[in-house]
């Protein structure tokens, strides 16, 4: 850190370290934008600049202390300069993801009584639009691409560039203003509200006061450092604690260079052009790059499978020693990096679910240094974290900072109980929700809802959330997310539901990994047409029941599943089966699947399917297919006795 | 009124004995999405490559903004501002997609091969940056940015459906003549395509005259429909006007359902 004590105060909110930076590194990349195929870099001052025009244009229109204004869209330059301006006059941001429904952008624009949206295109501006009189209290729409919007004639609609001029315009004639208008909001005044997930009913806001963000931040910097020489790519959704931390917090602080990939779908090849040094990705998708090279590799040539296996097993050898190889790293791995982008990477982590053992140890084999991190949305994000050295595949490490308390309420037998979290920067409340916020927390310590315990080593292992721990019939407790989780880590499954609770015997809705199975099929040169005609091929069956009963060889006799169905579709945010973050809204899927899953508990051998899809595009398919049940041997008396039936 | 963007007047075109069109009037006005339907073998691909100049008609004339260029060469018209695609997709499968993009540009460069090779005095490299600015406005607006070095020829149908498009807007034309842009693609890709023609005709304000035989697609987005059976104009108007045309439901059904009916 360069700047002193005393200065340090003063630098609590991020319009206020953007300023600072901008004196000191005036010269120095802090953003990099992908356009037109060409990286575009974004310097300290210039940053400083747009911030400072966006934010006398947002005071211009009346938007001010307390007001909420809420953004749409990828993850871009213009985001963070967005949002660093609404702090600046002393509004609160609110991120919204970008493929949110309009059902969920009307209940969070009214809820918080929004009175500005910047959204980026014609997309996100629908959303807002279709609102009507729900969104009374919305001033200005600001939109940055023009694609498509000469149809609508909203007087409320406004180009991000006639914003802009109009702020250029009131700095060159108060220059003052921007500086006595930052100066006036203190880090303790809420500047940021993030959406909880919302698996179970409308998300909450979480309140965040910035300077509290900072401070966190900076403790994180102290357990983790990070520095200017660093590279960071911003892949996580922006809208989420996680990304807001590091890009607003700690990209702040530390002034490592933040890069947008240009569209989501290019950004393996944004990677490898940026080579960043660190790198956070959600589990799906550090799973969908493993699966990704595991396909490939099935589709390489004779001589570079054999390379890749013999480096993996090479690797294999030197791990049981605590050691990396570097004959496998020059046989394979140091390549496979370069092609992924992933050379000059120091560190990565992986956060929000459960990363797979398998792909923990894929990416370390690889050389790719992946951490598993841990938090709440109330929590400033991350808050364990596993030290360099201590990478443990089944935790999630230790607190960051010393100051963190965290204690496990009500332990079972097996230490097994209600993860809480005294934290010294934890948020404000959450927005116009007391009853909410009284519930979370009590006495200053925070009721996470996770389900955990501690390790011999004091590293927390979380195993689910409380409320999801289910009861069996027989009275045994099982954890459906852990079941779920080592479903998953099969590279043939893409998501798995278990259902079990006040059952006899625990079942499984499983959805097969498209490109990983249909891949396997061309191999054994199993004809299909789709993805319902694929999950129902006999052969496939017979491969995930292979799947499943190697996961049971692990489990109790109790705990293993009896029976699973291969769904004939895959879940999806769309349709309301996950959310944003692609967790499994159980709720939705008990109900949508109802009838299969009676049907599985009936004891039935198969179940007639007659439904309608509904694709993104809003067109409609008919599904008509026969599923059948699978049942596996568990061991256990009640399931097999049906099986004889 | 100001004369059409493209007229052709009596336009015939015969290859011995079979006569693939025959005394075809039309007029497209600037600004317009213009769609030629028909049957199979109705002359609709034979009536475009009339006009962007692959066949010459036997009789009649074709004008383009107020010229006469019935007889005019090929890559003459890809100067004047008439681009098109093509039915059968023609891409250099070899070529990345923004080699590919860039042929397109080809009559715009001034650069030669002499003048190339001295690249960074000649201009040549200020020029290559200039052309590749304006492809990758393309390949924005297309949505094509993931797959921009990607070989042509190991693209999904639908992408090289884009890549070709592409090229020919690359050619900055007037005139946009496209021949089955949606066929061979699933909805979602159709929805997609459509889109990005309205976008093309409304926003960058290309006349576009479009084969297609979608109906929900054709009826949805152009603003006249011209209807060709046996190489002749059977009816010409608007989308609904031409759709409840006796003539046209005959052409399309038979004339003994039309009777049943």
């Amino acid at each position: 850190m360069t700047d002193t004590t005393a200065g340090r105060d003063r630098l609590d909110t991020f319009p206020k370290l953007l300023r600072h930076n901008a004196k000191a590194f005036a010269s120095q990349v802090a953003l990099r934008e992908k356009d037109y195929g060409i990286w575009h870099p974004m310097t300290w001052a210039e940053f400083d600049q747009k911030v400072r025009t966006r934010a006398l244009a947002l005071r211009d229109l009346g938007i001010g202390r307390g007001d909420v204004v809420a953004i749409i869209g990828d993850n871009r330059p213009d985001w963070v300069i967005s949002e660093i301006a609404v702090h600046a006059v002393g509004a609160l941001s609110l991120g919204l993801y970008r493929d949110s429904l309009e059902s969920e952008v009307a209940y969070l624009l009214t809820h918080s009584g929004t009175a500005l949206v910047f959204a980026e295109d014609e997309e996100q501006v629908d959303k807002i639009l279709n609102l009507g009189e729900a969104a009374a209290n919305l001033k200005a729409i600001v939109y940055t691409d023009p694609r498509g919007m000469r149809k609508y004639d909203d007087p409320r609609l406004m180009k991000a560039e006639e914003l802009d001029a109009a702020g250029a315009r009131t700095a060159r004639q108060r220059p003052s203003l921007y500086d006595e208008m930052i100066d006036s909001v203190s880090g303790e005044d809420v500047a940021v509200l993030c959406t909880t997930s919302g698996t179970t009913t409308h998300p909450k806001l979480v309140m965040l006061p910035a300077g509290r963000i900072i401070d966190h931040a900076r403790k994180y910097l102290q357990f983790d450092p990070k520095g200017p020489d660093d590279q960071y790519v911003s892949v996580l959704p922006m809208p989420w604690i996680v990304e807001q931390v590091h890009v607003f917090g700690k990209a702040l602080l530390c002034r490592m260079p933040v890069s947008f990939p240009e569209e989501p779908e290019t950004l393996m090849a944004d990677l490898r052009e940026i080579g960043p040094t660190f790198l956070l990705m959600a589990p799906r998708v550090w799973e969908g790059i493993a699966a990704d090279i595991r396909a490939r590799m099935m589709d390489a040539s004779w001589f570079k499978r054999r390379m890749f296996a013999l480096a993996l097993s090479i690797n294999e050898k030197a791990a049981a020693r605590n050691r990396r190889s570097w004959l496998a790293d020059f046989l394979a791995f140091r390549a496979l990096r370069d092609r992924l982008g992933f050379s000059r990477l120091r560190s990565a982590g992986t956060g929000g679910a459960a990363l797979g053992p398998d792909t923990f140890r894929f990416f370390h084999a690889l050389g790719v240094p992946l951490r598993q991190v841990y938090g709440q949305t109330e929590l400033m994000g991350t808050y364990m974290l596993h030290r360099e050295n201590d990478v443990d595949f089944d935790t999630v490490g230790v607190v960051i900072d010393p100051a963190i308390e965290v204690r496990i309420e009500a332990p079972d037998r097996q230490g097994v109980g209600e993860i809480v979290t005294r934290h010294p920067n934890r948020f404000a409340g959450y927005f116009k929700n007391e009853k909410s916020t009284a519930e979370t927390m009590r006495d200053g310590w925070v009721h996470t809802g996770d389900a955990g315990y501690f390790d011999d080593k004091q590293h927390l292992v979380v195993i689910d959330r409380m409320a999801d721990l289910a009861v069996m019939a027989s009275g045994d407790r099982y954890s459906p997310q852990f079941l779920e989780n080592k479903l998953k880590f099969s590279s043939y499954v893409a998501e798995a539901v278990t259902l079990g609770k006040g059952r006899e015997y625990i079942s499984a809705l499983i959805c097969i990994r498209y490109s990983i199975v249909s891949k396997w099929a061309e191999r054994k040169q199993i004809p299909f047409t789709t993805y319902s005609d694929l999950s129902a091929n006999p052969a496939v069956y017979r491969l995930i029941r292979d799947e499943v009963e190697r996961i049971n060889a692990t489990l109790q006799p109790n705990q293993r599943i009896a029976k699973f169905v291969l769904l004939y579709k895959e879940l999806d945010a769309d349709d309301g089966e996950l959310t944003r973050t692609r967790k499994v809204r159980r709720s939705v899927i008990e109900e949508k699947y109802g009838q299969i899953i009676s049907a599985i508990y009936a004891g039935e051998p198969a179940i007639d399917i007659d439904t309608v899809i509904t694709f993104q595009d809003g067109t409609n398919q008919r599904i008509r297919t026969r599923l059948k049940v699978e049942t596996v041997e568990t061991g256990m008396t009640g399931a097999s006795g049906e099986q004889a039936a | 009124m100001t004369s059409p963007l493209l007229e052709l007047s009596n336009v015939s075109l015969q290859f011995g004995g079979v006569t693939a069109l025959s005394e075809v009037d039309l007029g497209v006005e600037e600004g317009e999405l213009y769609s030629i339907i028909g049957p199979n073998g109705a002359g609709k691909t034979s009536l475009l490559n009339c006009i962007s100049g692959r066949y010459f008609p036997t009789f009649g004339t074709i004008s383009f903004d107020g010229r006469d260029i019935t007889r005019l060469r090929t890559d003459k018209r890809a100067a004047i501002g008439i681009g098109r695609t093509f039915q059968n997709l023609a891409l250099f499968g070899h070529m990345s997609v923004i080699d590919n993009i860039l042929v397109g540009r080809h009559h715009l460069v001034r650069n030669n091969f002499l003048t190339g090779s001295l690249y960074w005095i000649g201009g040549a490299q200020k020029e290559e940056l200039e052309q590749r600015r304006e492809i990758e406005e393309i390949i924005d607006f297309l949505e094509i940015q993931h797959i921009r070095h990607a070989t042509a020829g190991t693209l999904p149908y639908g992408l090289r459906k884009r890549v070709e498009l592409a090229r020919a807007v690359a050619l900055k034309p007037k005139l946009l003549l496209l021949d089955e842009p949606m066929a061979g693609m699933n909805l979602e890709e159709k929805m997609d395509m459509a889109r990005y023609i309205v976008d093309l005709n409304d926003e960058w304000g290309i006349t576009i005259i479009m084969i297609e035989h979608d109906m929900a697609v054709v009826t949805d987005i152009s603003s006249r429909i011209t209807v060709l059976d046996f190489g002749k104009k059977i009816a010409e108007g608007v989308p609904e006007e031409v759709m409840a045309h006796p003539d046209v439901q005959r052409a399309y059904l038979g004339d003994d359902e039309l009777e049943e009916a």
